[in-house]
């Protein structure tokens, strides 16, 4: 089994040193995500009012906060709000995407047209103010965060499926197959789909990059997790104040989310090499 | 062929246009909470805030306030606001230029840069110096806006003291918040460019120019790139939206007026008038930006187009 | 004498007289122009017509001036009027007007201004500041007479208040709408040169003020020759201008950058007492705060003192009530005075059947202690919340915190889905009582959800009934007291009001007159470099 992992396309993308560093952070990030609760050395929500803004030592070893809590911990923390947030929403944008992009990529005619000038105009909306004015109606929070990041990035997939429908839909094989009496939902599955994945998977590792730095821009106007759930905007924007007493405050989870942001790219430019499929990518 | 096509879109503005305006109302409606609460003051009494509602026309079924806010649109007037208490169309008239300013300075640097590292980065493919390149590019959009921004302010304004930390009144002024946008902006055009680049190059009339004996420079900026800039083109042209209103963050932090930061005030306080005639504006910009996009696309790949009638 | 000598003598005595020379040059050789930020309260104002505003900044009290001005001991000062009467049933208002006042267009200011300005009001939002007067008479040029509809003790606090600058009527009439936006005229310190919304607003001296009130010592114009007013919304931007020089003055800056604004060499903060309170609503028909008990033991939770240290970093004052310490109707009986109590609070639960958990949060009949804790996205807010969550986790209480936007959260009161908000306001009148805590105002303001017989007769009582200054303040203090003794709400902190200044290049008078920094203090200031 690990011999077919590695031959795959997925597989193959680790087989570049940069592959081998942001696939393998990558991971590592993912493992501390799903187990923070359990690796944090101090409780994210523990106020310590008397060391308040202590600069990184033993056994802080990011320091503190305004509150006496322990930086390393909430960015630890943080690093699960902020993974869950956007890869929840970027699946929920994938799937709606997808059965977008491939109802209009398959019917056509007005109903495609309709579909996707509805969709372009969440992508050519800035994602900031979608966001913001979901924040307006359902409230600060992780879920008016999700759907935000989850509407602007559904153009992507919707036109990448759409493109590989239209594509395809040229494709002899596809005209026959219907000759032959198969159903649209059967032709949707076994051939339109599995060739549509691979480019969306990649697109949706890119997307998960830009939603981390939605996230984080939301929880500085203070609109994201809410307190003591730690997120790294949020950290960073109650930091500010303390720019000049406690730069940590601000630094690290910019740092934090720089490096998984170029992580995800690098790995998601290797997938792309490795699975060559440039050309697919192309109806974006 | 195309024209047909064109003028077919532009006839679906309108409904569209109306279309969108029925759910900019509705999402607006929606929102919790109501201006009137943002505009009443200690001392006024709990009939005056009736009066308020009254005088405002908001105690009318929202059809019937739907049609009086279309019916002025049409005849131009975007109405006055509530809580801002100035005609919409001076708000809006006296923020715009600034945000005018600034997307326009900062779509023409990441289109330029983002172009410059596109090319180098298909230029040089397969070398190391590609992934240098792509390094680079990745750089600005993988932080949030507001944190590049400050740091920018805390080396050339504090440190270097070479530009103002803040405000919209000198050119100086303009250079760090354009930067700090632009950064943002490069990623994208820079990998629709190298992507656009590659398919262009596989064509066979490409061998045939190298075959006919043309250097390579000539081959890239004759031949290549005018058929590469369509797609890039494409995709600016659909981004309309940002350039009016996507600067929010940045305008924040640089203390200079715009729409984003408008519609956001406006947002918070429901001022109804106010965040309808933006988010209008924005919705019409953006179509006129897809109608371009669309009719680019069109020209350049026949198989959608075909698919399309 | 010989050579070197005529030389030194030569040279010490032009010295000299270049020495004097310079010091009798006037100080005027140095550009009396400076930029002032406003506080984030203040920004977005679109207008600077005080009558049809509903946000007004500290340059509008530049542009106008008021009939009276009040101190920071609540006292009244003659400005435009020079002495007033009322009469002994509060029916009748006389005030003497101050003569050889203009206006910046030229228009003289007298009793016809008065006759002409007070009726402008009626139609506008700003109605209510004037509802109680019923007409205005012009007994001579400058004396006018205010026959009133009911007793109104509040009047003078309306006319000291910045809405009721009063504006040149010529322009105001002829301008109409334009009024505030393109032309400004009033009487004050600066006239308006220009205005741009979310940008900067510049005025520039008015040479002809000779008129200021005795809360400055500058009885003629202004030393400073322009200002220019920068609106910047991030807290942090403006701490770096000031820091870089690029601002002279912030107007309001947040306690978080107090510490490192008084490590900046160059930089002075005054801080003035502030007009408002922070506290925490309690819902009083939502469970378990139904229950008096609960909702004592709830106020006795919060630790002013500690939150003051923590939280303000010692800026600023406790709150053990409702009101800020300066007004009469604050003076309650100590017993009534709320302050943290954290034994007495564990008891009044266990009183109350909620007895103590294992995972410590207390339960009663199956049920745990677990409410809602409300507060507006607001930086400050948020940080007082979660200290207030982590002091009543200390009795036994679990609070969740969600965070609003300030429209959404008034949604949200007025839907009574509340149970515990953090919140505050800024007002220096005791008719706050009635503004959040009468039976006629249920969701928002009155937050608490709180009507009740006894309160409405106290509120009806102190907000028309009273006849003379000295009957409201008792009525108020009443009224008052039986809102503490209900324990509708936990005080706890009376903000300061902090003004960042750079002292290289302004010179600010050391005691700062008034409630608030504004006109008074501006034209004694001057720019030093």
């Amino acid at each position: 089994m690990i011999a077919a992992i590695s031959n795959s396309g997925f597989g193959r993308a680790f087989s570049t040193p940069l592959g081998v560093i942001a696939g393998g952070f990558l991971i590592l990030l993912v493992v501390v995500a799903l187990f923070a609760p359990w690796i944090t050395p101090f409780d994210i929500a523990l106020q310590d009012l008397d060391n308040r803004n202590t600069a990184p030592a033993w056994p802080h070893l990011m320091g503190t906060d305004e509150f006496g809590r322990d930086v390393l911990s909430r960015v630890i923390y943080g690093a699960r709000t902020s993974l869950s947030v956007s890869a929840t929403a970027i699946g929920i944008s994938v799937t709606v995407g997808m059965i977008l992009g491939a109802a209009a990529g398959y019917f056509g005619g007005m109903f495609e047209r309709a579909v996707m000038t509805v969709v372009d105009l969440t992508w050519s909306f800035p994602d900031i103010l979608i966001a913001l004015i979901f924040v307006a109606i359902l409230g600060p929070g992780l879920t008016s965060t999700m759907f935000a990041i989850a509407i602007a990035y559904l153009a992507q997939f919707t036109r990448l499926t759409r493109a590989q429908i239209v594509r395809l839909k040229q494709e002899t094989f596809v005209e026959a197959t219907i000759n032959l009496g198969a159903s649209p939902i059967h032709i949707v599955f076994r051939h339109l789909l599995p060739n549509a994945l691979a480019p969306v998977i990649v697109v949706a590792m890119l997307a998960i990059g830009d939603g981390i730095v939605l996230e984080a821009t939301l929880g500085f106007f203070g609109l994201g997790a809410q307190p003591p759930t730690p997120s790294w905007g949020a950290m960073m924007s109650s930091g500010t104040a303390q720019l000049f007493i406690a730069p940590w405050v601000i630094i690290l989870p910019g740092v934090a989310i720089a490096i998984t942001v170029i992580a995800v790219n690098l790995f998601g430019d290797e997938l792309v090499r490795a699975l060559d499929i440039r050309d697919r990518l192309r109806g974006s | 062929m195309i024209i047909k096509y064109s003028i077919q879109r532009l006839l679906m503005i309108i409904p569209v246009s109306l279309s969108i305006s029925v759910f900019i109302f509705l999402i607006v409606h929606m929102l919790p909470g109501d201006p009137i609460d943002n505009l009443i003051r200690v001392g006024s009494s709990p009939a005056d805030r009736i009066a308020l509602i009254a005088k405002y026309g908001l105690d009318q079924s929202l059809f019937k306030q739907y049609i009086i806010w279309i019916g002025r649109i049409f005849t131009g007037d975007f109405g006055d606001a509530i809580v801002l208490r100035r005609p919409v169309a001076d708000l809006i008239g006296q923020n715009l230029p600034y945000s005018l300013q600034l997307g326009a300075l900062a779509f023409a640097f990441s289109s330029i840069v983002g172009l410059i590292l596109g090319i180098t980065a298909w230029a040089a493919r397969n070398s190391w110096v590609e992934q240098v390149v792509k390094g680079f590019i990745l750089l600005g959009s993988t932080v949030p806006g507001f944190w590049l921004a400050l740091l920018m302010i805390l080396l050339f304004s504090v440190t270097l003291g070479w530009f103002p930390v803040s405000g919209a009144k000198t050119w100086s002024s303009i250079v760090l918040p354009v930067l700090t946008i632009g950064f943002g902006g490069i990623a994208l055009v820079a990998r629709v460019t190298r992507v656009a680049l590659l398919d262009v190059a596989r064509e066979d009339f490409i061998t045939l120019l190298h075959a006919k004996g043309l250097s390579r420079p000539v081959i890239l900026f004759r031949h290549l790139l005018p058929h590469a800039l369509l797609p890039v083109v494409t995709i600016l042209a659909l981004r309309i939206g940002w350039i009016l209103g996507g600067a929010v963050t940045v305008e924040f932090v640089f203390g200079r007026p715009g729409l984003g930061s408008l519609l956001i005030r406006a947002l918070g306080q429901r001022d109804y008038p106010v965040v309808q005639g933006c988010l209008l504006m924005l919705a019409l910009a953006v179509m006129l930006g897809t109608l371009i996009g669309d009719i680019t696309q069109a020209a350049m790949d026949p198989r959608i187009r075909e698919a399309s009638k | 004498m010989n050579y070197m000598s005529k030389t030194l003598m030569f040279s010490a005595s032009a010295l000299m007289s270049v020495g004097i020379l310079t010091a009798s040059l006037p100080s005027s050789a140095i550009a009396q122009e400076a930029t002032f930020v406003f506080p984030a309260g203040e920004i977005g104002a679109t207008s600077y017509n005080p009558i049809t505003s509903s946000n007004l900044n500290s340059a509008a009290s530049l542009i106008y001036d008021r009939l009276v001005e009040q101190d920071s001991d609540q006292s009244f000062h003659p400005h435009l009027a020079t002495s007033w009467d009322e009469s002994a049933d509060g029916m009748t208002w006389i005030f003497k007007l101050r003569a050889g006042v203009k206006f910046h267009d030229g228009e003289p200011f007298n009793a016809d201004t008065i006759a002409s300005w007070i009726p402008d009001f009626v139609g506008t939002e700003n109605a209510f500041m004037t509802a109680a007067i019923e007409k205005v008479e012009v007994i001579d040029p400058l004396t006018v007479k205010f026959v009133m509809k009911r007793p109104e003790p509040n009047l003078l606090y309306n006319l000291a208040s910045t809405f009721m600058g009063v504006p040149g009527q010529k322009s105001y009439d002829s301008q109409g709408k334009d009024f505030g936006v393109k032309t400004a005229i009033g009487t004050g310190p600066f006239k308006l040169e220009k205005f741009e919304i979310g940008l900067e607003t510049v005025v520039v001296r008015n040479d002809d003020y000779a008129w200021a009130s005795d809360l400055s010592k500058n009885q003629g114009k202004a030393k400073i020759a322009k200002i220019t007013f920068r609106e910047i919304a991030d807290q942090s931007t403006a701490f770096l201008e000031l820091k870089t020089g690029g601002v002279d003055l912030l107007l309001g800056v947040p306690t978080d950058f107090l510490s490192i604004l008084k490590k900046e060499k160059g930089v002075s903060v005054i801080t003035m007492a502030g007009t408002g309170i922070q506290y925490m609503a309690i819902n009083t028909t939502s469970e378990p705060f139904t229950d008096i008990n609960v909702r004592q033991a709830t106020a006795l939770a919060i630790n002013q003192s500690a939150i003051l240290k923590s939280v303000y970093n010692g800026v600023g004052q406790e709150a053990h009530n409702f009101l800020i310490n300066s007004l009469p109707a604050a003076k309650v009986k100590p017993a009534l005075e709320i302050s943290f109590n954290q034994a007495k609070a564990k008891k009044l639960l266990d009183g109350a059947g909620w007895k103590m958990g294992a995972d410590g949060v207390r339960m009663k009949g199956g049920k745990a202690l677990k409410v809602k804790l409300f507060t507006k996205n607001d930086t400050e807010l948020k940080r007082l919340t979660q200290v207030i969550q982590a002091q009543l986790k200390d009795v036994g209480m679990d609070a969740v915190i969600t965070v609003f936007d300030s429209s959404t959260i008034r949604d949200q009161y007025k839907k009574n889905n509340h149970q515990l908000a953090v919140r505050g306001y800024d007002w220096n009148n005791a008719d706050i009582l009635e503004w959040f805590f009468s039976g006629t105002r249920l969701g928002y303001p009155n937050v608490s959800m709180w009507t009740d017989a006894k309160s409405e007769k106290f509120k009806d009582t102190a907000m028309t009934k009273s006849t003379t200054s000295a009957e409201r303040i008792a009525n108020f203090r009443a009224y008052h007291e039986y809102v503490l003794s209900q324990f509708l709400f936990a005080p706890i902190y009376q903000p300061a009001t902090n003004i960042a200044y750079n002292t290289k290049s302004l010179k600010v008078p050391a005691k700062i007159r008034g409630s608030r920094f504004r006109s008074q203090t501006i034209v004694d200031m001057e720019v030093i470099k």
